[in-house]
C-alpha cells in the first residue's frame, strides 16, 4: 500500500519541479501560466471554506442519490411492472446533460445548497440504479432454487441473498458516482451560487486570476480523489470475499 | 465423533421396508415445447436408497425438481405419504454463500425457518454438530473460498442435514469433484444414513455413473433419452460396503450397461 502510494507522489512531485522550472526559465506569464509556488501561494482559508461547501454539497447530493437509487432498484427488481414503466425514464432523464437541466434548478431552488444537491443526486442517480438492479438480479438461478427448497420467502431471499450478491455491483456504481458528484456539484455553483469551488472558479476566470483558478481546479480535484479512496477502502472492507468464487 | 447428542431419534432403520414413501403416479413434465418427463410411474419405499440413472439431459434431474416442488407437473402427480414429511435437497454445486463463514452457511436453514428470530446457542451448537457429522469440525469459521471444492460440499451436506430431513433428495451431488473426493464423500454420506444418528431414512440420488448408482444403491431406476421413461428397475441386494470390481455389484453393473447400451 505505501509503495502504491510513493511512486505516483514522486512522479507528481517530479512533474511539478518541472514546470516550476519551465515557467521561471521562460518567463511565463502568470495570467496565461502560474507557476506551482505562486499557485500554492493563493492556498488560504477561504479557498477551505469553498472546497467544504463544494464537498459537502456533493456528498449530501451522492447519499441521497445512492439511498433512492438502490431503493427504486429493489422495487424494481421486486416488481417488474415498475421495472418497465420506470425504467425508460430513467434512461431519458440520463440522457437529458446536467448543465442544460441546471439553470432550471436554479430557478426552481434558488441559488442556495438545494439546487446544486438536486444536481449531484441527478448525475448520481442512475449508475447506482443501473448497477444495483443487475447485482440484484446476478444470483444464479440455482441460489435461488437452494432457497426456494428451504422455503424461503421474498423478504428473505432479498435480505440474504440477493442483497449481499449486489454489493460488488452497488460499490463499483459508487465509485463512479462519486467522481460525477463534484462534477454535479460544479455546474450547478456555475449556474447560479454565492459560494463553492464552481463560484470561485467562475469569478477567479472572469478577474483573470488563473492562480486561483488553478487552485480551485486542484482543490476540485482532491475531493474526488478523497471520495473515491474512501468508498473503495469501505469496499475492500465489506466485500471481503470478492475474488473468492461465486459459484 | 459427537454424533452420540444427536441420539434421541426415532428408530432409524436403513433397511428398504415395504411402506410406499414417494409415489410418482403418470407423472408429465415439459418445459414449453420440450417434454421433459412422459408417463413416469414408480414408488419409492421408506429406507430405500434410490439411483436415478440415465444419460445428462435425460430429464432426471427434473424428476427430482418435481419431487421437491421446484417444476410443477403438466399431468399426473407425485404423493408423499405424509404431508409433514421433511425433504433435503442437495444440489450438483455447493452453493454456499460467500460472504458466510461455515457455520453461518450450515445455519441459512434454521435462520429461514425461525423467520425474524434470531439463531440461538442451541443451532449453534446442532450446527457445529453437523459439521462434526460430516468430518468439517475444525472449519467452522472458514469461508467458502478458503475451502476445497469437497469441503464446500460437505458444508453443503451439513446444511442439507441440519434441517433433519427424513428423505434427501441428491442431484449428482458430488459431480463436479475429483474421483478420490468423491468416493469419499459417497462412502461419508453412507455412513451418515446407516448411522441412524439422523432421521434421515431415504435418499434418492441422481447420478450418471452406473458404479456409484450400484455401489451406494438399494435400487437403480435406469431412464431412457428423453423424454425421460422408465427403462428398468435394477434391484440391488447386495451386502455394503461394496466395491464395483467385486463379483456381484460388478455383475449387476455389467447388466445395466447393456440395458443403457440397449435403450439406445
Amino acid at each position: 500500500m505505501r509503495l502504491r502510494i510513493q511512486t505516483p507522489l514522486i512522479f507528481a512531485l517530479l512533474a511539478l519541479a518541472v514546470w516550476q522550472v519551465i515557467v521561471m526559465a521562460a518567463d511565463v506569464p502568470e495570467y496565461l501560466l502560474p507557476a506551482p509556488s505562486v499557485i500554492l501561494g493563493t492556498v488560504d482559508r477561504t479557498l477551505a471554506v469553498q472546497l467544504a461547501v463544494t464537498f459537502v454539497e456533493a456528498l449530501a447530493g451522492f447519499l441521497i442519490a445512492g439511498v433512492l437509487a438502490f431503493g427504486c432498484a429493489v422495487m424494481f427488481v421486486r416488481f417488474s411492472t415498475l421495472e418497465q414503466g420506470l425504467f425508460p425514464i430513467a434512461i431519458a432523464v440520463k440522457t437529458t446533460p446536467i448543465v442544460a437541466v441546471a439553470p432550471l434548478l436554479v430557478i426552481w431552488l434558488g441559488t442556495g445548497w438545494w439546487s446544486k444537491i438536486v444536481a449531484v443526486i441527478l448525475i448520481c442517480f442512475f449508475p447506482v440504479l443501473v448497477n444495483a438492479v443487475k447485482g440484484l438480479k446476478a444470483a444464479d438461478a440455482e441460489y435461488r432454487e437452494l432457497f426456494q427448497t428451504l422455503g424461503a420467502s421474498r423478504a428473505q431471499e432479498f435480505r440474504k441473498l440477493r442483497i449481499p450478491y449486489c454489493l460488488p455491483y452497488l460499490f463499483s456504481a459508487l465509485k463512479i458516482s462519486s467522481s460525477l458528484a463534484i462534477v454535479g456539484a460544479i455546474v450547478g455553483e456555475f449556474v447560479g451560487a454565492t459560494q463553492g469551488l464552481g463560484y470561485l472558479i467562475m469569478v477567479s476566470s472572469a478577474h483573470l486570476e488563473t492562480a486561483t483558478l488553478f487552485a480551485a481546479i486542484a482543490a476540485a480535484a482532491l475531493a474526488g480523489i478523497t471520495m473515491f479512496y474512501v468508498i473503495g477502502w469501505a469496499e475492500e472492507r465489506v466485500i471481503f470475499w470478492h475474488g473468492g468464487n461465486m459459484d | 465423533m459427537n454424533a452420540v447428542a444427536l441420539a434421541n431419534r426415532p428408530e432409524a432403520s436403513t433397511l428398504p421396508t415395504t411402506e410406499p414413501l414417494v409415489a410418482i403416479e403418470n407423472l408429465k413434465v415439459r418445459f414449453g415445447d420440450v417434454v421433459a418427463i412422459e408417463d413416469l410411474s414408480f414408488t419409492v419405499r421408506r429406507g430405500e436408497f434410490v439411483s436415478l440413472l440415465g444419460p445428462s439431459g435425460c430429464g432426471k434431474s427434473t424428476l427430482l425438481k418435481a419431487i421437491a416442488q421446484l417444476v410443477t407437473p403438466a399431468s399426473g402427480k407425485i404423493v408423499l405419504s405424509d404431508p409433514n414429511l421433511r425433504v433435503g435437497f442437495m444440489f450438483q454445486k455447493p452453493l454456499l454463500l460467500p460472504w458466510r463463514a461455515t457455520l453461518d452457511n450450515v445455519l441459512l436453514p434454521v435462520e429461514i425457518q425461525l423467520g425474524g428470530s434470531v439463531v440461538d446457542v442451541t443451532d449453534r451448537q446442532r450446527a457445529r454438530l453437523m459439521l462434526d457429522l460430516v468430518g468439517l469440525g475444525d472449519f467452522a469459521d472458514a469461508y467458502p473460498h478458503q475451502l476445497s471444492g469437497g469441503m464446500q460440499q460437505r458444508a453443503a451436506l451439513a446444511r442439507t442435514l441440519i434441517s433433519d430431513p427424513d428423505i434427501l433428495l441428491l442431484d449428482e451431488p458430488f459431480g463436479a469433484l475429483d474421483e478420490l473426493t468423491r468416493e469419499a464423500l459417497n462412502e461419508e454420506l453412507i455412513r451418515i444414513w446407516q448411522s441412524g444418528n439422523t432421521r434421515l431414512h431415504t435418499i434418492i440420488m441422481v447420478t450418471h455413473s452406473i458404479s456409484e448408482a450400484v455401489t451406494m444403491s438399494d435400487r437403480v431406476i435406469v431412464f431412457t433419452d428423453r423424454p425421460a421413461r422408465l427403462a428398468e428397475d435394477v434391484q440391488v441386494r447386495c451386502s455394503r460396503p461394496r466395491a464395483p470390481e467385486d463379483s456381484e455389484p460388478g455383475s449387476i453393473i455389467k447388466r445395466i450397461r447393456t440395458i443403457v447400451k440397449g435403450g439406445r
